[in-house]
């Protein structure tokens, strides 16, 4: 029994903080928030070129080939930030995908594009009847000569407005599986539109009767896109919920730090019990989220049957997100709801992620099939 | 990172050792019952004798050192030891011995060498059981206003005063307990720490009546009780870390008792629940059915894991020797809090049959009721919830510059 971090992982722990430190200080931040374009800044570029965002990709396809708590030692430095995607979305699940449903000639086309960043695939899931469940995908495919029209709205579509590509869920108009299709977001009939308000790097992609070639069909067969897109869920939710223990961290050395400097009453306001009350639900939500998710890396990377504690891990680490925003917003009060300060940074994102890749509750009864109840 | 014991082949060797051993000498007479205020004499009796045994295979204070007594073995024996004693849903040492616990630990880390050599063996070869005793009419929370006296009187220190709410059923062979050794001195450099034999004349136990006895750490105590101390003349010899330094002494007793050692045992009120619902139907099907009860088992599961998770981090965090800080009292406060949530949880799956033991219309042979009972009451021993919060916060540095550090352990 070790749970501690070998020490190369401690050595990139120590290397991701300092890069992100330098890199997305929180003005970075808050302007990349203002301007909802992440991928574009130079930041992204130099991330990129740190060769880390292939981490969860293998080495023979142009990636880091690292272990799954590599992955979280990263994107939990990432989560503090909290740094936008496209990490996530397209180097780890969309490569996931691909991995898991795509056919060598795609595994060697596009994995170490990926890793690199030079192209940003990002899943298209979910659409109007908002669900997670094979049964609610009704964009529709078909075959059109020698290759396939897409017709259909995916909405809530995560980081969508950074892709060069999507990859879309899709079912067969001739068979009626789901299967995964790349599609260029510069093909004719592909509308991208941001959505406003409190949700993150959120927006609805339109496909009106888009055509791509046959090639574009991962796996080259519907059947298996839906298994395949799965089994790459299940290996991302793990690294997404380190993604948001760096980020309870965060909020957590926010909370504790402005406990200590803040006076009201003629004192620090954390000598009041009230407010220590916040923080200390603070902490049990970030280590709950943290040692759910440690325990489903470390399975993950010792080949141990892993879905109960992914869907825990997910359940646990999501609501802990939302729950520690908020503990957070009662310690700051007034201030922490100025954009400036950086609070709010977390609380938009804790929301966003609180939905992505499904819902606590969601996951909960996942948990209870898992368990066999 | 690795959540499991790795064991050599030497030490899935021992495992099998230890599993041999206990199939033959775990007692099949030993009985479970979910309210230990039900433990026989006679029941008291083969769990003690079964913890002689393994004193004596060095295997119930597996990590302590050899040369008093323990088993001088890793913490990977320790943790296998106590996986395969748990398979028969016993505790390490199978019966209450709180004050061996962590009057042991205690001394380990501030009795002088003699008195090392005196008081650790007779416990970590479970040749005695040990009580506890802090708490005081006027000194629950604040332990430091405890004002039982201890006089210098020539060679031995004259005790007067009252206890409350501590040991168990069935009696003890020593009592380690906390006293005033001056009624004049400033809080916290007043205190002196004893190991009391039992046997001293001037002692009375009296049991108490509680809605159950409560306790976190799995071997249930039976009943509590109010000990009285009447002119009971303990030795000089047995003052553990010197006059007026027993606040440095419950540092370290307290860090054990907030919960900083950690525990791997599985929580066997989870899988009493899941086996009752799955055997038990509702409207022609099973409980684990129902859309509803599914959802609160669901939260209970969750709420188990992440207690179980926290106890298995602070146990890695005692042993690895990591720095630990608030670690401790989070453990307890999870435990505590969690469980007091999880009983109504199960009040809202079993209804009425949560609250009662009777052999036809009590869920799960009683199991249930009596947690129905015990939640409530393990808000206070070793520090209540709120307490623990206050430990956490002091730990954490909470409005404060400086933040308070754990008690010394061995």
């Amino acid at each position: 029994m070790d749970l501690a971090l070998t020490e190369e992982q401690e050595m990139l722990k120590t290397a991701v903080r300092g890069f992100i430190q330098v890199e997305y200080p929180k003005e970075t931040l808050l302007e990349m928030a203002a301007e909802e374009q992440p991928v574009t800044a130079e930041p992204w570029q130099r991330l990129v070129a740190t060769g880390w965002l292939g981490i969860a990709i293998p080495q023979e396809y142009g990636g880091e080939g690292g272990s799954f708590t590599d992955a979280g030692v990263l994107f939990e430095e990432l989560g503090r930030g909290p740094v936008p995607g496209p990490h996530l979305s397209s180097c780890v699940l969309a490569a996931s995908a691909i991995l898991e449903g795509g056919t060598e000639e795609q595994k060697q086309e596009w994995l170490p594009a990926l890793a690199r960043g030079e192209r940003i695939l990002v899943p298209a899931m979910t659409e109007a009847n908002y669900s997670w469940a094979e049964e609610d995908v009704r964009l529709t495919a078909r075959q059109n000569g020698g290759g396939l029209r897409l017709d259909g709205t995916k909405v809530y579509v995560f980081d969508a407005v950074s892709a060069t590509h999507l990859l879309c869920t899709a079912r067969s108009e001739e068979t009626n599986e789901v299967g995964l299709v790349i599609v260029p977001v510069t093909a004719n009939g592909v509308e991208i539109r941001s959505l406003p308000g409190f949700a993150w790097n959120l927006a609805e992609v339109k496909l009106n009767d888009v055509s791509v070639d046959q090639n574009s069909l991962a796996g080259s067969s519907f059947a298996g896109g839906w298994g395949a897109l799965q089994r790459a869920i299940a290996r991302t939710i793990p690294v997404m919920c380190a993604y948001q223990v760096g980020a309870c961290q965060s909020v957590y050395e926010m909370s504790v730090g402005y406990s200590r400097t803040r006076i009201q009453f003629g004192r620090p306001i954390g000598r009041f019990q009230r407010v220590e009350d916040h923080i200390i639900n603070l902490v049990n939500q970030l280590d709950a989220a943290r040692w759910t998710t440690y325990e489903t890396l470390w399975k993950l990377d010792s080949g141990k049957p892993a879905a109960d504690s992914i869907h825990l891990a997910k359940a646990v680490g999501s609501a802990a997100y939302y729950q520690a925003c908020n503990f957070a917003h009662e310690v700051h009060a007034g201030v922490g709801s100025v954009t400036e300060y950086g609070l709010t940074l977390h609380t938009t994102a804790s929301r966003t992620l609180y939905h992505y890749l499904g819902d606590p509750q969601f996951h909960r009864r996942r948990l209870a099939d898992a368990l066999s109840l | 990172m690795d959540f499991e014991p790795t064991y050599t082949p030497e030490q899935e060797e021992f495992r099998q050792e230890v599993r041999g051993w206990l199939a033959e000498n775990v007692s099949p007479d030993i009985a479970h019952p979910p309210d230990s205020i039900n433990i026989t004499e006679e029941q008291y009796q083969l769990r003690r004798g079964l913890g002689r045994k393994l004193g004596e295979k060095g295997w119930l204070w597996a990590t302590a050192p050899e040369e008093y007594g323990g088993g001088g073995l890793s913490l990977d024996h320790a943790v296998v030891i106590e996986e395969e004693v748990d398979s028969y849903g016993l505790t390490v040492p199978p019966y209450y011995d709180s004050g061996g616990r962590l009057g042991g630990a205690s001394i380990m880390v501030w009795g002088t060498e003699e008195q090392k050599q005196t008081f650790l063996p007779p416990i970590f070869r479970g040749e005695v059981r040990t009580w506890q005793l802090l708490t005081e009419p006027e000194a629950g929370s604040d332990l430091a206003n405890a004002k039982m006296s201890a006089e210098r009187d020539g060679d031995d220190y004259v005790i007067n005063g009252q206890k409350i709410y501590v040991g168990s059923s069935l009696g003890c062979d020593y009592m380690w307990t906390i006293t005033c050794t001056d009624n004049e001195a400033p809080r916290h450099q007043n205190l002196g720490w004893f190991m009391i034999p039992a046997t001293l004349p001037g002692i009375t136990i009296q049991p108490m009546e509680l809605l159950i006895s409560g306790g976190e750490s799995g071997a249930g105590s039976g009943v509590k009780n109010t000990v009285f101390f009447d002119n009971v003349r303990v030795p000089a010899f047995n003052l553990i870390g010197g006059e007026n330094e027993g606040w440095k002494v419950a540092t370290t007793h307290l860090e054990l008792e907030h919960g900083t050692g950690g525990r791997i045992a599985r929580n066997w009120l989870v899988d009493h629940l899941f086996e009752y619902c799955r055997e038990n139907q509702r409207n022609g099907q099973p409980l684990t059915k129902d859309p509803d009860v599914r959802d609160k088992l669901i939260d209970i599961y969750v709420e188990a894991e992440i207690a179980r998770l926290f106890n298995l981090r602070n146990y890695w965090m005692r042993h690895s020797k990591a720095e630990i800080t608030y670690e401790g009292p989070q453990a307890s406060y999870w435990r505590k809090m969690s469980g007091l949530r999880m009983s109504q949880s199960i009040l809202d799956i079993l209804g009425p049959s949560a609250l009662t033991y009777d052999p036809q219309w009590g869920a799960a042979d009683g199991h249930m009721e009596a947690h129905q009972r015990s939640a409530i009451v393990a808000i206070h021993p070793g520090g209540t919830a709120d307490i623990q919060k206050l430990i956490m916060a002091r730990r954490i540095g909470i409005g404060r510059e400086v933040r308070e550090q754990a008690g010394a352990l061995a």
